[in-house]
């Protein structure tokens, strides 16, 4: 006998009585003690010395396979496949039987049935351990460069980390210049200081930074069209946009001097003061001009060339195109920022109908040096000076109509306590009044608002109805001072709306192409709003700044700077292992069908030599495939199906009920039903199973065969990442089966499993566990 | 499922419940989503309210009072000064609804007696809408219009079925009078039981008080 | 959210409003005519009751006895083929909105109301959940209207230019169904998009343009003091941005507007040179309809002679 080879080592934990307290371990060993097998036991095998005597007699015996009988696989299986591991064991020889969750605490039944279960399983671990080949863990190298989608100040600092700690980072802007919202807002608020300091002055260095950093390769003018692969290898395609200016442009700034056409200039909210070839501002970066095409003369048809004849570099091109550039990455950070509130949504307040009714950042543009009145408070409709101004909190937020949003956009209390004091500080004579429903002036901010105060802002707690305005063009702004219940109609020569931050297109586009989950509100959704507040909905893709939630810019660079470290850490992995327990193709069986081309998730594809192909970083191993293929080539690796029915023959006893669960939810949810001391009759034999697509006719013939009393399959739900692809197809599966065994007495079924809802569960293998069996 | 209220015909209005917010979200009159518990008294309703801008009735002060189970509400006078409009419904920005808030407060004060002089000139008018399937307007009302308008609208209210017919529309009431249908699904929900027994309550209390009030008189 | 492409032309049931049938009737035979040149497809039925609109909001009728009349009249609109009900009042489009809301969303009350209506022999009134949709089958005729209005334009048959027109878009449209009003509910724009249509000069904001009319139900009546007070306030701020015309959408609104307009006069010592009419009139007219034996205008209290003559 050649034993030696195939000698299976079995390991029983006692789990310090919480399984040997109801299962009797003597009879539990004598019965799994055959010639091929040699048991051991210990209190806790899950401890120093229990793993120690585990690799101590794998030595010792030259065992080649070891089983486990303890907790959940879900609880210490990666323990104990490490220390096999360790013991010189590919860590696929090794199987945990659950004798734990899923029998010693899961039954009411007496100690013989419990210890007969426990036996059942162990065996079937036993069979199926031998039928078990090694499995090479799969690492892919990881690209070490990131993207960075989005040039305003989150994606700035983002991409300034990366490439200051070695990243090659590539970092993509939809416009001509980097420097987003910041660059417009001139001044901001600090918590520390009480003084408003320069945006320009801190964003523009770090801008220029941006330009000549060696690690970085800004690409303005730009989107992200399309990503493809996950994470660690990601595969960007970006369109790079015609700006019908070449990279030799000295900005000298001849061209935009003799362009006869003027356009709305963005920058500063749309006051039309820019030329159809220009500079976003001065201190834009890339300092390359770029056309409007949209206004041009010449790109609209027309015949102009002014531009072109005053370049002294000739870098003037109007036959430029579009180009698609591929990157490679290993990760990618979502910095895509919000948009402004469209306040005409909210007409009662007036915007866009009275020309002295303004946003806080075309206020701000107003206060610029580089904005439309140089730096001088003056009303849009004459330039003359407001007397009073009224600033309206909330115009947008906090608002749970279909017009609003709901959330509270967190930075327009202290944006509107900063212009009030800006206005009081250089001209004290001018009345501030803040309409306010709450202020919210967090932290360390809460000086600011004192020093607000102190200056001689006035606040009037209410939410105004509706702005008014009056033959001679001034304002009166209704609003209840639900301080003292009185309405008031307080005048107004320029009324101020603090509007909500939304979700920029952009952010919402770019979503999309990623894959990654929004928020109810918009945003890009956090995996974890405490522990991982950078994390996307997938791997290797993270979020900062305002494309993540409203918030002003210390949080953002806070969240820049982390998603930046999380980038790192992740690209100093060096490479990603992933998971061996995927399909795998035998292309000897295989007959180019391509049937398993309908993979759920995109993971298989032909090769360019007309071979079938996992893609080993997108297959999660659901199994869908191996019900697909008709040649049987292809399995999921430690779910062959020779292993399955090694399985089930060791478990299965006459009158049993047979249960196959999805590994995740499914599996999970019948341990809870014992970790909640809830029950079922140990009769019921759980078998996991990737998902229930990979249930075959032959394994329910078998079961019904070994004299089964009935046979259940539990899926993951549709809100379950696998599920909702694959509860559908589990389900067509279960139909089919039921349908080809024509199911006498209706003995097959099917459930979907919900891990709070364990009882349920219970009550369902109860039912099924003691149901008669018809005919 | 909704959670509206049950039971005798005031009951789905205004069912019996602990405190008036209860009442209030349970009554029929109510949109299930009234979001009275989130009321944070931002005075976006009374800076819209047009009673509000011309009279004392403040909608957000009423709403705090029913949040605060203050009961004098029911009896307080303002309440009968709100417009229907829906603007404080509109502007909301917690989606509660000051304007059905008062339509249930009205149905409470009527229930006690209190609100029952602003309605009992109204009776009338149900009974002949149970006969012919159209609204008319109480003859008090009509009395005042009377007076307010020129003779030029009285003639042509004397001629209303002639304009009709060169209009080329048809008589005003609906065909065979609704076959009673009008009357017998009245009588089923309980609505005619409901104003006879407001009507007993107004005729004993306009006896006992031997007054006759009303407004802009 | 309503969109304009939802607006349906067949199946509608015009349902017949009480203020319109007593005071302007004109603005009956207006829609009809109107329908007619439009090729809608429409039933007026003599069977239909009113919807019990002002005795709701007089707080007399409760809302079960609201919901059961109006489930008399959903169950003639769908016996005779029509069931888009589409109303000329907006008090009668949100009651029964509400009503088919009550009766889809609470069995309570369709199973209360069912009864009755077995009780007293009425079965083929019996209301099925879901026979009706709330958004799908409430429509008000302006938004019919709106559907056209490019159609109503290249019609039209009247010379609007210089006319200075201004909507009153109805509170109970606009302000109790906000989910479902086309565009943004705090600003309405189908009278203004079917008036610019018609090439008249629109007025696109005006103080107090979201104010009530003033109506407000018993207000008129028990409080006519302050009733006439607000609108007045509202006459007034369409007299400072130079009104003409305005436009409503709601008989109750156009009684405010056009009976109390004299009294307001009066009473107030101004005057106010502004004439009202119903978007189905006013549509009816650009449609080339004749303004006595159509529009019934000789039914208003402002005459609107002089104004039809500027016209010509």
């Amino acid at each position: 006998m050649n034993q030696s080879n195939e000698q299976v080592g079995v390991f029983i934990c006692h789990c310090g009585g919480n399984i040997s307290d109801t299962v009797d371990i003597k009879s539990l060993k004598q019965a799994i003690n055959t010639s091929n097998t040699i048991v051991f036991d210990h209190e806790y095998l899950c401890s120093n010395l229990g793993q120690n005597l585990i690799k101590k007699n794998i030595a010792r015996c030259s065992l080649k396979k070891v089983v486990i009988g303890a907790c959940t696989p879900a609880k210490h299986e990666k323990l104990f496949k490490k220390c096999v591991d360790d013991a010189g064991l590919n860590p696929a020889m090794l199987e945990v039987a659950n004798i734990r969750e899923q029998c010693s605490w899961a039954h009411s039944d007496d100690i013989d049935a419990v210890t007969q279960k426990a036996i059942s399983l162990v065996r079937g671990k036993v069979r199926r351990v031998q039928n078990a080949k090694p499995l090479e863990p799969i690492q892919i190298p990881i690209n070490p460069s990131a993207l960075v989608i989005g040039g305003g100040i989150a994606g700035i600092d983002a991409a300034l980390n990366l490439a200051n700690n070695g990243v090659h980072t590539y970092l993509v802007e939809r416009n001509a210049t980097i420097g987003g919202n910041s660059a417009k807002i001139g001044k901001i608020f600090s918590p520390e200081k009480l003084e408003e300091e320069c945006a320009m002055c801190s964003l523009s260095p770090l801008m220029n930074e941006v330009g000549l950093h060696p690690n970085i390769t800004l690409m303005s003018c730009s989107e992200v069209e399309n990503v493809s692969g996950s994470a660690g290898n990601f595969k960007v395609r970006v369109r790079k946009k015609a700006r019908y200016v070449n990279d030799n442009c000295m900005a000298c700034g001849r061209c935009s001097n003799v362009c006869p056409v003027f356009v709305e200039n963005d920058f500063n909210c749309g006051v039309k003061d820019k030329k159809a070839i220009s500079l976003s501002f001065a201190q834009a970066v890339p300092q390359i001009y770029s056309i409007d095409s949209e206004k041009c003369i010449n790109l609209t048809g027309g015949t102009c060339s002014r531009c072109q004849d005053v370049c002294k570099v000739g870098a003037i091109d109007f036959d430029q195109k579009d180009e698609i550039v591929e990157l490679n990455v290993g990760t990618i950070i979502a910095a895509t920022g919000f948009d402004e509130f469209d306040a005409s949504r909210k007409p009662q307040y007036g915007y866009g109908l009275f020309a002295n009714v303004v946003t806080q950042m075309e206020l701000a543009r107003i206060f610029g040096v580089n904005g439309p009145t140089e730096g001088k408070l003056a009303c849009p409709s004459n330039l003359s000076k407001p007397q009073r101004i009224v600033m309206i909190q909330c115009v947008g937020s906090r608002d749970e109509k279909p017009t609003g949003n709901r959330y509270c956009s967190r930075y327009c209390c202290m944006a509107a306590l900063k212009h009030a004091s800006l206005v009081k500080k250089k001209y004290p004579d001018v009345e501030v009044t803040i309409c306010y429903i709450d202020m919210r002036a967090f932290g360390l901010y809460e000086n600011y608002y004192r020093a607000a105060q102190d200056l001689g802002v006035s606040f009037v707690r209410g939410r105004p109805a509706e702005v008014i305005e009056k033959p001679d063009k001034s304002l009166v702004v209704k609003v209840e001072d639900t301080l003292t219940q009185k309405v008031r109609e307080i005048p107004a020569d320029l009324v101020v709306l603090s509007v909500a931050m939304e979700a920029s297109t952009g952010t919402r586009q770019i979503a999309q192409t990623l894959n990654v989950t929004l928020g109810e509100d918009g945003f890009i959704k956090e995996k974890h709003s405490k522990l991982k507040p950078v994390d996307t909905s997938r791997d290797g893709i993270f979020v900062c700044g305002t494309a993540q939630s409203p918030k002003d810019i210390t949080d953002t660079i806070a969240q820049s700077g982390l998603a930046a470290a999380r980038t790192c850490a992740f690209i100093s992995g060096g490479s990603i292992t992933l998971d061996p327990e995927i399909a795998r193709v035998d292309l000897s069986l295989c007959d180019g069908c391509g049937e398993c081309l309908k993979c759920p998730f995109d993971a298989i594809s032909m090769n360019d030599h007309g071979n079938v192909a996992i893609n080993p970083l997108v297959c999660n191993g659901c199994g869908y495939c191996t019900v697909l293929c008709d040649q049987k080539a292809i399995s999921i690796a430690g779910y062959t199906e020779e292993q399955i029915h090694a399985e089930i023959e060791g478990v299965l006893e006459k009158g049993d009920l047979l249960a196959f669960l999805s590994r995740n939810i499914a599996y999970a949810t019948a341990d809870n039903i014992g970790s909640s001391a809830a029950t079922y009759p140990a009769n019921t034999k759980i078998i996991r199973v990737p998902t229930t697509t990979i249930v075959t006719q032959s394994m329910i013939e078998q079961a019904f065969g070994a004299g089964a009393r009935a046979v259940l399959m539990v899926e993951e739900p549709t809100d379950d990442p696998i599920g909702e692809s694959v509860y559908s197809l589990a389900l067509d599966n279960f139909q089919k089966l039921k349908e080809e065994l024509g199911d006498p007495g209706g003995r097959i079924h099917f459930k979907k499993a919900y891990i709070p809802n364990y009882r349920g569960l219970a009550s369902t293998l109860t039912t099924l566990s003691q149901e008669e069996v018809g005919e | 499922m909704s959670e509206k209220a049950t039971g005798t015909l005031s009951g789905y209005d205004t069912p019996e419940c602990e405190t008036l917010a209860e009442i209030v979200k349970r009554s029929l009159r109510t949109s299930d989503s009234i979001g009275i518990d989130r009321c944070i008294q931002c005075g976006a309703c009374t800076a819209s309210c047009p009673a509000a801008r011309f009279t004392d009735y403040n909608p957000r002060e009423i709403v705090k009072r029913v949040m605060e189970n203050d009961c004098s509400v029911i009896g307080d006078e303002t309440i009968w000064n709100c417009f229907y409009c829906y603007t404080c419904h509109l502007r909301c920005p917690r989606n509660n609804s000051p304007s059905q808030v008062v339509q249930v407060l009205r149905q409470l004060s009527i229930n006690e007696g209190t609100g029952l002089d602003k309605i009992d000139m109204l009776f009338e008018y149900g009974i002949i809408f149970a006969e012919i399937g159209v609204s008319k307007l109480p003859p008090l009302f009509f009395e005042q219009m009377e007076t307010d308008f020129d003779e030029h609208w009285l003639e042509f209210k004397e001629n209303l079925d002639e304009v009709r017919s060169e209009l080329g529309l048809g008589p005003i009431g609906i065909r065979d009078n609704g076959r009673g249908e009008i009357r017998a699904i009245l009588e089923g929900t309980g609505f005619f039981e409901r104003v006879g027994r407001l009507e007993q309550t107004a005729t004993t209390e306009t006896d006992s008080k031997q007054s006759f009030r009303r407004d802009g008189k | 959210m309503k969109t304009i492409e939802h607006i349906p032309d067949q199946g509608i049931l015009l349902f017949k409003t009480c203020m319109v049938t007593n005071e302007y009737p004109g603005i009956e035979s207006s829609s009809t005519y109107a329908f007619d040149r439009l090729g809608v497809d429409y039933f007026v039925s003599d069977e239909q009751s009113c919807c019990t609109g002002l005795g709701f909001y007089f707080d007399l009728f409760d809302q079960l006895s609201t919901t059961a009349i109006a489930a008399r009249n959903f169950a003639i609109a769908k016996k005779k083929g029509y069931p888009n009900i589409t109303a000329m009042c907006s008090t009668c489009y949100a009651i029964n909105k509400k009503a088919c809301s009550l009766l889809n969303g609470n069995e309570e009350v369709r199973t209360k109301i069912n009864s009755i209506f077995r009780q007293a022999g009425l079965d083929d009134l019996v209301y099925e959940q879901n026979s009706l949709d709330e958004v799908d089958n409430f429509y008000h005729v302006v938004e019919i209207f709106l559907s056209k209005a490019k159609r109503i334009g290249a019609l039209n048959t009247i010379d609007l230019s210089g006319v200075r027109v201004a909507a009153h878009h109805a509170c109970h449209y606009y302000k109790i169904h906000y989910d479902d009003v086309i565009g943004n509910p705090e600003n309405p724009q189908l009278i203004d998009t079917i008036a610019r249509s018609c090439g008249a000069d629109v007025v696109e904001w005006y103080e107090d343009r979201t104010l009530t009319c003033g109506a407000g139900f018993s207000q008129r009546h028990i409080n006519r003091e302050t009733s006439l007070k607000v609108t007045h306030a509202k006459l007034e701020s369409l007299k400072n941005a130079g009104v003409d015309l305005v436009l409503h959408m709601c008989p109750n609104c156009q009684i405010q507007y056009d009976r109390y307009q004299p009294v307001i006069e009066k009473e107030f010592g101004t005057k106010y040179d502004l004439v009202h009419m119903h978007i189905s009139q006013f549509v009816a007219l650009a449609l080339g309809a004749n303004p006595d034996k159509v529009c019934g205008f000789r039914t208003h209290s402002v005459p609107l002679d002089d104004f039809l003559n500027r016209l010509k």
